[in-house]
């Protein structure tokens, strides 16, 4: 037995020697002798991996030896990261799908429209206008515009038999409306462009208007009402679906010409939509119409115009601020959820750093350093504050999981980046917190630590 | 003895301890000169209150002394930084406590390995399963402390003492919380260990343990009150060595 170990430090080199660890490489072993530089080296690396682990395992024992303690702890945690999960996925969940539904009318669509920067005021005065004649200048002059046509906003109401439904969306448009908006019609016909000319009283309808209505497609041929003017319906168009409030079905589109007939003060208030001659020509047609437009309307340089020009683009980077203001929102939640959390974390730490005095004081005596004990008691807070997060993960993936069960939930996916930024918020928190009594406990004097009761 | 010939391991010049308590200065040490030398097997006895528990812990570099040199193997350790009394805690020194100290929700392997992980030692599992063989403890290397007898997990705690292979065991009333048959029992693993060259130092205030080592140095009032061989009766040797 006594030679088994050797006793002296002298001896130590000789018996590091004799323990070496032989590498197997292929299958020839490769034995780095530990005086070595890299013997060394892999040395401090292996052992500083194993010092990690072993911090680590000892952080998911404590955790788990203390299991409701750790998970009241890191409530806040859990919540916070429970919440950017859901919120982020829902955000991102109805973004796409209004983005989808934008790309569905193609993003080669572009709608102008009249506008001031004092408001509605000078549009009501007739200052701003825009007429059928900046419509065919446009045409004329952009070579980006493959289609273009007048749009007339309206209201009105609507009678067919007994049924009245009022405040329809009416929209006044040429025969291009239905390649301009890729909105077809489904039963019927649409209206040429001889009807547009002549100002023929004749529409189509969007297919819930038949529900409203309360007939069927029967409806096509025969004459409603709208306004008290008597129109033949010429076809139904096809169902386009809801977006959120918005029904795109819930519409009656006219030609142009007859919507001005019933609505003359429109001729100097017309918006119209174009569609260019591709997706990438979209920003370099919107260029085109400002120039025309802003010549015809005699703007000098440098002032503002009276119209606007609103590329899909532009909707999907309105979108996407909107999305960014919904993220900040619940970025502050979020902040002020993983705060709370953090002072949990802090304080469930100074406990734990209290009740394991004796242990520290141990860990000294046995070699351990300060920065050893730091890293064991801020490896112990990461820890905490991760098992919060990877809780939050879980049950955020579910709330998603189980909303998207609703038959009319968008759908809902959760990103990858707001797991990794709730799982890595979480960790950040546990360095933050865990930094206090991680430093109380290693600054502890050994002998002090080794009295405690 | 034959002490000449061999190595000198500690070496403390004129030792002073001062500590200040609220407004009072305490002095723990007042001046302590004493040589160890390799393979000696060394009893540090006195009264409460007469500084060996202050000489301890800064032969165990858990403290620093305010005055005098203290030599560790040829090291100055008493101008040694934080870190560096760390580092000679964990390679020279191997601490055995009055109650043992054990890590409750480790096994006695992961007890033993714990000095090793912070030295970084390679082979940490091996080292420590020929100190628990050392102590005849191999076969309880899965078990946790709960599990082990009082005179077990004394045993694991100098097996973790051993792991390292340090300079010198300091062992602060290992018996304390022991019967006398187990007492009895740690101290024959003692002896077994100094029979195999290791260098032991044991605090104690009983007379029993303290017969059964190789020198008794007794401490009074801060100062070496008599350094004896216990089988040659109560002559001082400590005043040679120092002329030596």
């Amino acid at each position: 037995m006594n030679g088994e170990l050797p006793i002296t430090n002298d001896s130590m080199p000789h018996s590091a020697a004799a323990l070496a660890s032989p590498f197997v490489i292929g299958n020839s072993k490769l034995v780095i002798p530990p005086e070595s530089r890299l013997g060394k080296a892999v040395h401090s690396l292996t052992g500083g991996l194993l010092r990690h682990w072993q911090n680590i395992l000892t952080a998911f024992v404590q955790v788990w030896a203390n299991k409701g303690r750790s998970v009241l702890t890191t409530l806040g945690i859990i919540i916070g990261v429970t919440s950017t999960i859901t919120v982020v996925s829902m955000v991102q969940g109805f973004g796409n799908y209004v983005t989808d539904i934008i790309r569905g009318f193609g993003t080669n669509l572009i709608f102008v429209f009249p506008y001031s920067p004092e408001g509605f005021k000078d549009i009501l005065l007739g200052r701003v206008t825009m007429d059928v004649d900046d419509v065919r200048a446009v045409g004329a002059r952009c070579d980006k515009v493959r289609r273009i046509s007048p749009i007339i906003f309206s209201q009105a109401t609507i009678e067919f038999g007994r049924s009245k439904v009022s405040n329809v969306r009416i929209r006044g448009a040429t025969e291009e409306f239905q390649s301009i908006r890729s909105f077809y019609v489904d039963k019927g016909r649409f209206f040429g462009p001889l009807e547009v000319d002549r100002g023929a009283y004749v529409c189509a309808l969007g297919a819930d208007m038949l529900r409203q209505l309360q007939c069927d497609e029967r409806i096509v041929g025969e004459d409603i009402y709208i306004s008290g003017q008597r129109f033949r319906v010429l076809g139904i168009l096809e169902p386009k679906g809801k977006v959120m409030d918005d029904n795109p079905d819930e519409v009656v589109v006219l030609p142009y010409t007859t919507a001005l007939k019933v609505w003359p003060e429109m001729r100097v208030f017309m918006p119209f939509m174009v569609e260019a001659t591709g997706e990438k020509d979209a920003a370099e047609c919107a260029l085109q119409i400002t120039r025309v437009l802003r010549e015809r309307h005699n703007i000098p340089p440098g002032t503002i115009s009276d119209f606007r020009v609103h590329t899909q683009d532009e909707l999907l980077r309105d979108l996407e601020r909107v999305k960014v203001a919904a993220t900040s929102v619940l970025a502050g939640i979020v902040g002020i959820s993983l705060i709370v959390g953090g002072i949990g974390v802090m304080n469930v730490m100074l406990v734990s750093v209290t009740e394991r005095t004796r242990e520290i004081g141990l860990r000294k005596s046995v070699g351990g350093r300060r920065r050893d004990i730091m890293a064991q008691f801020l490896t112990e807070a990461v820890v905490l504050a991760v098992v919060g997060g990877s809780i939050g993960v879980f049950l955020g993936y579910s709330i998603c999981y189980v909303a998207s069960l609703h038959p009319s939930m968008v759908k809902v996916n959760v990103p990858m980046w707001a797991v990794a930024l709730g799982l890595t918020c979480s960790a950040g928190v546990g360095v933050l917190f865990g930094m206090i009594p991680a430093f109380k406990a290693a600054i502890l004097h050994p002998i002090d630590a080794l009295r405690h009761e | 003895m034959q002490t000449d010939n061999r190595k000198k391991l500690i070496e403390l010049r004129n030792l002073r301890k001062i500590y200040r308590v609220g407004t009072e200065l305490v002095h723990a040490l007042r001046g302590v000169t004493l040589s160890i030398h390799e393979n000696e097997f060394v009893a540090i006895m006195g009264p409460s209150g007469s500084g060996k528990s202050t000489l301890m812990n800064i032969l165990g570099c858990l403290d620093v002394p305010t005055e005098g040199d203290y030599f560790l193997a040829g090291e100055d350790v008493a101008k040694l930084s934080q870190s560096g009394l760390a580092r000679i805690r964990g390679r020279q020194i191997g601490f055995v406590f009055q109650n043992f100290e054990l890590l409750p929700r480790m096994t006695a392997l992961k007890n033993v390995q714990l000095p090793l992980m912070y030295s970084q030692l390679p082979k940490s599992k091996q080292r420590a399963i020929a100190a628990l063989e050392m102590v005849g403890l191999a076969d309880r290397a899965k078990h946790r402390p709960n599990q082990l007898s009082g005179g077990q997990r004394q045993r694991v705690a100098i097996a973790r003492a051993l792991a390292q292979q340090p300079a010198i065991i300091l062992a602060d009333e290992p018996t304390g919380n022991l019967d006398t048959k187990t007492g009895n029992e740690i101290m024959a693993v003692f002896d077994m260990l100094h029979g195999a060259g290791q260098t032991i130092i044991i605090v104690t205030h009983e007379p029993d343990i303290a017969m059964r080592c190789k020198r008794v140095v007794t401490l009074r009032d801060g100062l070496v009150s008599s350094d004896t061989v216990p089988s040659e009766g109560l002559e001082s040797v400590e005043s040679q060595r120092i002329a030596s």
